[in-house]
């Protein structure tokens, strides 16, 4: 029974993400992605991560949209004569390409389960912890991994996450609402 | 929370992916619409179901913890209904 609901749950996953990509009108695209960040909440609980399917659920049911909806009144909400995007022949190949890419890596996923695991290992945390002093003079081993030997995955969120910051508040401050 | 017998287990599951089923069909008419009141109700209703669909995963899985993830969509599912007519009915005023 539990392959049963899986299989249905991709199959609502698979919809709603191809429903928010090429639909044309903002606002329905913005409703559908609610409905996306529902079957992935679903997704991340029926793989048994509650903590994943928290954050998704806090933020997509809150947050995401609010946001959504205040850039499209600070920007442009464009004309919907067509219901359907056409779509961009070369971002679609350059995607393509990236998923193909990807997809190539699924083979050398772990089984889940195997206890052969990296991050199972109680030798690799052993290294840590004997190791993360000496190697990045942080006390704490938690942000010895994460701004030490993880420095520049970190510095790249981090990266991410003041762009996205700016962004948003270059759109937030233009203030006029074109309806165009 | 006391583990279900498998059989009841599989009930619960058979239910959800039924629920799922009928996420599905709700998904055709947000997509379709042809209002934008249409999509709201509908990804409302999806959200109610999303509940169900986890209240049901969280008996059947033995998983107290997905409860809170049920708790916190059925205390958020009305935002986005409210922020979207406030939107429509004010042309720009969301919050």
């Amino acid at each position: 029974m539990i392959s049963a609901f899986g299989a249905v749950l991709f199959v609502f996953i698979l919809v709603t993400a191809l429903a928010a990509a090429v639909l044309r009108d903002i606002l329905a695209v913005i409703i559908i992605s609610g409905a996306y960040s529902l079957g992935m909440a679903l997704f991340y609980a029926f793989l048994l991560a509650p903590d994943v399917a928290m954050t998704e659920a806090a933020i997509g049911a809150g947050v995401t949209t609010l946001l959504l909806l205040l850039t499209v009144t600070r920007t442009v909400r464009q004309d919907h004569n067509r219901a359907i995007e056409r779509p961009n022949v070369p971002a679609l190949l350059v995607c393509g390409g990236f998923l193909i890419v990807l997809l190539m890596t699924v083979a050398e996923f772990p089984v889940v389960g195997d206890p052969a695991i990296a991050w199972d290992n109680p030798a690799i945390t052993q290294y840590y912890i004997d190791n993360a002093y000496k190697d990045t003079g942080v006390k704490n081993a938690v942000t010895a991994v994460l701004a030490g030997y993880r420095g520049f995955d970190t510095f790249g969120e981090a990266m991410v996450v003041f762009l996205a910051g700016m962004a948003a508040l270059l759109v937030l401050k233009r203030g006029v609402f074109t309806n165009e | 929370m006391s583990a279900v017998t498998p059989f009841i287990a599989d009930v619960f599951l058979g239910a959800a992916a039924l629920f799922m089923v009928l996420a599905i069909a709700l998904t055709y008419r947000a997509i379709k619409g042809p209002t934008t009141q249409d999509r709201v109700l509908a990804v409302n209703v999806l959200g109610t179901n999303t509940v169900v669909v986890l209240a049901l995963l969280a008996a059947a899985l033995g998983e107290t913890s997905l409860l809170d993830i049920a708790l916190i969509y059925a205390l958020l599912n009305f935002l986005m209904a409210v922020a979207i007519s406030k939107f429509t009915v004010e042309r720009g005023g969301v919050l």
